[in-house]
C-alpha cells in the first residue's frame, strides 16, 4: 500500500506530460492526416520562447504562456500556409518537409540562442511539494496534472462544442462535401495546424522548469508523443488520454522494478499485437487521399 | 537513336562535370604532403557544433580556438603559426570517423583535438591508429584504455574518486545509491566506487542507470525515498543531471540528509538547472571556474571576452585549453626539424605546464595527465566553493582498480603472476 | 515502341553509372578518398533499399535504418570475435564486456565465431525482424501514414534497447576496435580497392536485380498495390503477402548495406539504427527520385556528397543544417519525383518536340508521362 500511491502519482505526472506533448500532435494529424515531425521542435521552441521572455523581461512561467502560445501558434500557422499547405494531396511527403521544417528550427535556435543549456525558472511558490493525506508530492508536477486538465477540457469544448469544432469534424470526415456546404478548409486546416502547434509549445514552456532547455530537446519528446498516437489512435481525445494514461502507468510500474527502456519495448510490443487483434476497432486509419 | 544516345552521353559527361565541380574537396588528393609544411602547422579541432553533445562540445570548441589564438598572438610555434582546420561532427560517431579521417589523410593535420564522449573517441581511434597520427582526448573517462595513438588530459577514475569517497564516508556516512547514465564511463566510475567503498565497510542500497538524454526521474526519486541513502553518487550526464537536480527539489528530498557527490556536474549543467536546485550537493572533478589562481582569472576572463560575458568555463572545457599549450610546447621542443605525429607525442612526455587548475604534467609512462582533484560545494550564485584540495597533484592511472594491469608508453601491459 | 526505347534507355543509364563507379579506383588510388567513395556506394544500396518498398510497393519504411543496424552489428559480432581484447587483456572477452562484469560469452554471441553464420545472420535478422513486423502490420491492412509511424517506432524501440543491453551490445559506444575481415586470403579493410569493389559490385548487382524484379510479375503487381491497393485486392491477389515480401527484401538489402557499412567505418553503432540516419535514407531517395532505383542511388551519392562538402567549408560550419533542411523542402515541394525526374521531363519535352516535327505542324501533342508514378 505504501508504495502503490507514490506509484501512481508518477504514473499521473508522466501520464500528464505525455499528454501535453501528445494532444497537440493527435489533433493535427487526425484533422489534417499530416505527420508532423517538427512538433517535438515546436516544443523546444515554447521552452526558448519562455526562456527569452524571462530573459529579457523577467516575466514569471505562467504569465508567459499567452505569449508562447500566441508565438508558437503563429510560426505553426505560417508552417502550414508556406508549406504544408502544398502537400495535402501528398501525405507521406508531409513526414519528409516537417522534418526538413524541424531541422530548420533546431539549428535557426542554436545560431540564436546558443548551443548550451538554457535555464528556465520555476514559478517561487511551485518550488516545494506540498502535503496532502500523509504523503509529499511536488507542486509543480501537481501544477502540470492541473493545466493538462485544462488543456483537455479547453480542446474537448473546441472540437465538440463550437463551431469551429464543427467544422474542423467535418473536414475530417469529408473534406470535399465540407467545402461544398462553404466551409474554408484552408483556413481550417491552418489554425487547426497553429493551435496543435501552440499546445506543443504549452508543453514545452510547461515542462522546461522541469527538465533542461536545448536546441535538441524535442526529439525525445516527439518519439515518446508517437508511442501514444500509435497506442491510442486518433479517432477521439480518449484515446489520446488513454494511452498516455497507460504508457505513463506502464513506465513508472515497470520503470520501478526494471527501467524504461524495457517498459518503451513492452508497450511497443503490446501495440503491435493490438493491432493484428484489433485492426478495425482501434485503429482503422482512413488516409486521406483527395 | 543515334541522336538521342549521343545527347545522352553528352548529358552524362555534362553531370559528370557539374558533379566534379560541385565536390571539389573530394578530388584534392595532398596525402604526398608533409605535416606542417609551409611555415604551418595544421591541427584539427574535432568538437560538435550540432546535435546532441553540442550543448557541452561548443565550449570545447571555443576554449580550443582561444588557446590557439593566444600561441599566434604570441608569436606561433618557433616562428610557424598553428592554423585550425575546424570540423562539425554532428554528435554521430560516423561522422566523427568520417571528419577524422579528412583531417588526418586530407588535411594532414599533425594533432587532432577533439571529442567529448567515449563513444566518438573509440569511433576515431582506428583512423588515429592506422594513421599513426596523434589525438588530444580533454574529457574525464572512465580509464582502462591505453591507446597509443592518444593523449589524455581528462582526469581518470583515481584522480576523480580517490579522494572524494572516503571524505564522503566521513562526512555523510556508508549508504550510497549509485545512480548514472548509462554507458560506459559511470558503469566503471562506479567499479571503482564499490572498491573503494569495500574497503572503506561502506554499504551499496541501490545501483541504476537511466537512458542518455532521460528526463523523467519521478520513479528514481521514489527509490531515494524508499532507500534513504546517505550520499547519491551521481554519473548522470548532460541534459539529465538538470532534470534530476530539479525534480530532486521538487520532491522535497533535503541535501544536506542526501547529498548527490557527482562526478560529471559541471558549471554548464548547474547554470541551465538553477544555482539553487544545486546548493548543497557535490562535485569532484580537477578545475572548478571559481578556483583561485591568477591563471584562472585571466583564463575566465580571457574566455568571457572572446566568447560572450554569459559563458562559463567548466572541467572540460579548461583541459581542452590547457592541452593546446602542451601541444604547443612539445612542438616548440622538436624545433623546426621534422614534426610528426609519433615525435609530438615523445616531446610531449614530460612536459609541464601551469594550467588554471595548477601545474600539470603528462606521464611519460601512459600519456595520462597529473591533476588537482578538488571538491566543491555548489551555491546559489551556481559557482562551487572549493571545501577541498588535493596538496599535490595526482598521478593519472587509467588501470588503477585493476593491478594486474599497467598502462605503458607501448599500450596496456599485463603484469605476469 | 516507345516504352522499349524507354526500357533501353533506362538499361543504358544504369549501365553508365555502374561502369562509372567501377572504374573510380582506375584514377584514384588514395586510400581515404576509396573509403569515402565506399561510403556513399553503401548509402546508394540503403537508398536503393528504401526505394523498393517505398518508391515501388507504396511502403514508407520509417524505420529502414533498423536491418541496416542489425546488419552492421552482425558483422562487427563476428570481427570482434577475432579482436585481440589489447585493452582489457588479451584471451579475455570482447573489451566491452569485462568493462560490464560479463563473464562468460553470452550463448547468441557463439555462433558469430564462423563468418557464415555472420554473414547469413546480417541478411536473416533484419528479413526476420521485417517479417514479423509485417506479418502483423500488413495482414492487419494497415496502410499509408500508419505504416511509418508503426516503423518508427520500431526503429526506436530496437535502438533503445540495443543502448539499453550494453553488457551485450556495448551500449552507446557500440562495437569498436575490430579486426580486418578476411575471406579467401582477401583483406577487406576499410581503405583498400577490394572493399570498395565489393561495395560497386553489389550495388550494380543490387540494381540490375532490383530491375529484373520490377519487371517480373511479382514486381508489376507491387506497383498496382502502390496505385491502388484495394483494386489488386479485388483482382484476388493476396495484397498482404506481396507487400510482406517486398518489405523483407527491403530489409535484407539493407542488413547487406550495414555489413559493407561495418567494414568501411570499422565499427558498429547505435547511431546507425538510430532515427536521424533512418529519416536521411527517406531524404536521400525522395531527392534522388524514389520510384526509380538508380535515382534512389544516386540521390543517397548526391546528398552525402553534398551535406559533407558544406559541413567541411569553414563558410558554412554553421549554417549546413539550416541549408540541408531548406534544400530539401525544396526538393520535397517543387521535385516531387526527386531530381531523376528531370531526365524524364527533358525526354517529354524532345519527345513532344520531335512528334510535333513528325506531324509538321506545332499542335499541342498530350503525350503522357511514362508511369513513374504521381508521389503518394
Amino acid at each position: 500500500m505504501n508504495s502503490i500511491i507514490p506509484q501512481i502519482s508518477v504514473g499521473l505526472s508522466i501520464a500528464s506530460i505525455l499528454l501535453l506533448i501528445a494532444l497537440g500532435l493527435a489533433i493535427i494529424y487526425g484533422t489534417m492526416g499530416v505527420i508532423n515531425l517538427a512538433h517535438g521542435d515546436f516544443v523546444m521552441l515554447g521552452a526558448y520562447t519562455v526562456w527569452f521572455l524571462q530573459k529579457q523581461f523577467a516575466m514569471n512561467l505562467i504569465t508567459t504562456l499567452p505569449f508562447v502560445f500566441a508565438f508558437v501558434g503563429a510560426v505553426g500557422w505560417l508552417a502550414e500556409r508556406m508549406l504544408i499547405r502544398h502537400l495535402y494531396q501528398r501525405p507521406l511527403d508531409t513526414i519528409l518537409a516537417t522534418w526538413g521544417l524541424g531541422v530548420i528550427m533546431q539549428q535557426a535556435v542554436r545560431l540564436l540562442a546558443g548551443a548550451e543549456l538554457r535555464y528556465v525558472k520555476m514559478p517561487d511558490f511551485l518550488i516545494n511539494p506540498v502535503h496532502f493525506f500523509g504523503y509529499e508530492d511536488s507542486a509543480y508536477r501537481i501544477f502540470i496534472f492541473a493545466l493538462a486538465v485544462a488543456l483537455l477540457i479547453a480542446t474537448y469544448v473546441l472540437i465538440y462544442k463550437t463551431e469551429f469544432g464543427l467544422r474542423m469534424r467535418a473536414i475530417t470526415q469529408n473534406r470535399d462535401v465540407s467545402r461544398c456546404f462553404g466551409i474554408n478548409a484552408g483556413r481550417v486546416y491552418a489554425l487547426t495546424f497553429a493551435y496543435g502547434a501552440g499546445l506543443a509549445g504549452i508543453a514545452g514552456a510547461l515542462v522546461s522548469p522541469l527538465k533542461s532547455v536545448a536546441p535538441d530537446m524535442g526529439t525525445g519528446y516527439v518519439v515518446d508523443a508517437f508511442l501514444v498516437v500509435v497506442l491510442g489512435g486518433v479517432h477521439s481525445l480518449l484515446g489520446t488520454v488513454a494511452s498516455s494514461y497507460v504508457i505513463g502507468q506502464a513506465d513508472a510500474v515497470l520503470a520501478s522494478w526494471s527501467d524504461d527502456t524495457i517498459a518503451k519495448a513492452v508497450v511497443f510490443l503490446g501495440v503491435v499485437v493490438l493491432i493484428r487483434l484489433f485492426p478495425q476497432g482501434l485503429f482503422a486509419m482512413r488516409v486521406r487521399r483527395s | 537513336m543515334s541522336i538521342d544516345r549521343r545527347k545522352f552521353l553528352k548529358g552524362t559527361a555534362t553531370a559528370g562535370v557539374a558533379a566534379a565541380a560541385g565536390f571539389p574537396h573530394i578530388w584534392i588528393k595532398n596525402a604526398s604532403l608533409a605535416y606542417a609544411a609551409g611555415g604551418e602547422i595544421k591541427v584539427g579541432v574535432l568538437y560538435s557544433l550540432t546535435g546532441t553533445t553540442a550543448i557541452i562540445e561548443t565550449s570545447l570548441n571555443h576554449a580550443t580556438i582561444m588557446a590557439i589564438e593566444e600561441i599566434n598572438a604570441a608569436g606561433g610555434i618557433n616562428g610557424m603559426k598553428v592554423v585550425p582546420v575546424i570540423e562539425d561532427p554532428a554528435s554521430d560517431p560516423a561522422t566523427f570517423a568520417e571528419k577524422a579521417r579528412r583531417l588526418v589523410v586530407g588535411e594532414k593535420c599533425v594533432s587532432v583535438f577533439g571529442s567529448y564522449t567515449s563513444a566518438s573517441r573509440k569511433a576515431v581511434l582506428p583512423v588515429f591508429e592506422k594513421y599513426h597520427n596523434l589525438y588530444w582526448y580533454p574529457t574525464l573517462y572512465e580509464g582502462r584504455e591505453c591507446s597509443t595513438n592518444v593523449m589524455y588530459t581528462g582526469a581518470v577514475p583515481n584522480q576523480q574518486q580517490k579522494d572524494l569517497i572516503p571524505w564522503l564516508v566521513k562526512n555523510f556516512g556508508k549508504k550510497f545509491y549509485l545512480i548514472g547514465s548509462n554507458y560506459i564511463y559511470p558503469k566503471e566510475e562506479n567499479n571503482v566506487c564499490k572498491i573503494l567503498l569495500k574497503q572503506l565497510g561502506g554499504e551499496v542500497v541501490g545501483e541504476e542507470y537511466v537512458p542518455l538524454g532521460h528526463s523523467e526521474f519521478s520513479a528514481v526519486i521514489n527509490k531515494f525515498k524508499e532507500t534513504q541513502p546517505n550520499v547519491i553518487f551521481s554519473t548522470v550526464v548532460g541534459d539529465s543531471v538538470v532534470a534530476l537536480h530539479r525534480q530532486y527539489k521538487a520532491a522535497g528530498l533535503d541535501p544536506k540528509k542526501m547529498p548527490m557527490a557527482s562526478l560529471t556536474t559541471s558549471e554548464d549543467e548547474v547554470a541551465a538547472m538553477g544555482g539553487e536546485f544545486a546548493a548543497g550537493h557535490f562535485t569532484s572533478a580537477p578545475y572548478f571556474m571559481s578556483y583561485d589562481s591568477p591563471e584562472n582569472h585571466k583564463f575566465v576572463e580571457a574566455f568571457k571576452k572572446r566568447w560572450g560575458k554569459d559563458k562559463t568555463t567548466n572541467f572540460v572545457s579548461e583541459p581542452a585549453y590547457f592541452q593546446v599549450h602542451l601541444f604547443k610546447q612539445a612542438v616548440a621542443k622538436l624545433g623546426k626539424g621534422s614534426i610528426t605525429p609519433a615525435d609530438v607525442r615523445k616531446a610531449a612526455w614530460g612536459q609541464e605546464y601551469k594550467a588554471p587548475e595548477g601545474l600539470v604534467k603528462i606521464d611519460p609512462k601512459n600519456s595520462h595527465t597529473y591533476l588537482w582533484p578538488k571538491i566543491g560545494e555548489w551555491q546559489t550564485s551556481g559557482q562551487a566553493k572549493i571545501i577541498e584540495e588535493s596538496k599535490e597533484w595526482v598521478e593519472p592511472l587509467p588501470y588503477w582498480a585493476y593491478p594486474g594491469q599497467v598502462c605503458t608508453p607501448d599500450g596496456m601491459v599485463e603484469k605476469k603472476g | 515502341m516507345t516504352s522499349q526505347r524507354q526500357a533501353l534507355h533506362r538499361l543504358g543509364g544504369y549501365a553508365a553509372v555502374c561502369v562509372l563507379i567501377l572504374l573510380v579506383p582506375l584514377f584514384v588510388s588514395d586510400g581515404y578518398l576509396l573509403n569515402k567513395f565506399a561510403r556513399y556506394l553503401v548509402f546508394g544500396i540503403l537508398s536503393l533499399a528504401l526505394s523498393l518498398s517505398w518508391g515501388y510497393a507504396g511502403i514508407l519504411n520509417l524505420g529502414q535504418a533498423a536491418g541496416f543496424g542489425l546488419g552492421s552489428y552482425c558483422m562487427a559480432m563476428a570481427l570482434k570475435l577475432r579482436t585481440i581484447p589489447i585493452q582489457t587483456g588479451a584471451g579475455g572477452l570482447p573489451d566491452f564486456m569485462v568493462w560490464n562484469n560479463v563473464h562468460t560469452l553470452p550463448w547468441f554471441w557463439q555462433p558469430f565465431h564462423s563468418y557464415a553464420f555472420a554473414l547469413l545472420a546480417g541478411i536473416g535478422v533484419p528479413v526476420l525482424v521485417a517479417f514479423l513486423i509485417g506479418w502483423f502490420v500488413f495482414r492487419a491492412r494497415v496502410s499509408g501514414v500508419y505504416v511509418a509511424i508503426i516503423t518508427l517506432a520500431m526503429l526506436v524501440v530496437i535502438n533503445l534497447v540495443i543502448i539499453d543491453q550494453q553488457r551485450y551490445t556495448g551500449g552507446f559506444n557500440g562495437i569498436t576496435d575490430l579486426t580486418t575481415f578476411k575471406v579467401f586470403g582477401v583483406e577487406f579493410g576499410a581503405y583498400s580497392v577490394s572493399t570498395y569493389y565489393l561495395a560497386a559490385v553489389i550495388l550494380t548487382l543490387l540494381l540490375f536485380l532490383g530491375l529484373a524484379l520490377m519487371n517480373s510479375k511479382t514486381g508489376l503487381i507491387l506497383q498496382a498495390i502502390r496505385d491502388d491497393e484495394t483494386r489488386v485486392r479485388y483482382f484476388g491477389y493476396d495484397v498482404a503477402n506481396y507487400q510482406n515480401f517486398i518489405f523483407c527484401v527491403s530489409a535484407g538489402v539493407a542488413g547487406l548495406a550495414g555489413m559493407l557499412y561495418t567494414l568501411v567505418m570499422e565499427f558498429a553503432s547505435p547511431t546507425f539504427l538510430a532515427v536521424p540516419i533512418s529519416l536521411s535514407i527517406v531524404i536521400w531517395c525522395a531527392v534522388g527520385g524514389r520510384a526509380s532505383l538508380l535515382g534512389a542511388a544516386l540521390g543517397a551519392i548526391v546528398v552525402t556528397g553534398v551535406q559533407g562538402s558544406l559541413s567541411d567549408s569553414k563558410t558554412f560550419l554553421d549554417t549546413w543544417m539550416l541549408i540541408m533542411g531548406a534544400l530539401f523542402i525544396v526538393v520535397v515541394l517543387f521535385l516531387p519525383n526527386g531530381l531523376i525526374s528531370i531526365v524524364d521531363v527533358i525526354r517529354d519535352k524532345r519527345e513532344r518536340r520531335r512528334l510535333a516535327a513528325a506531324a509538321g505542324a506545332p499542335r499541342r501533342t498530350a503525350v503522357v508521362a511514362p508511369s513513374r508514378s504521381a508521389a503518394r
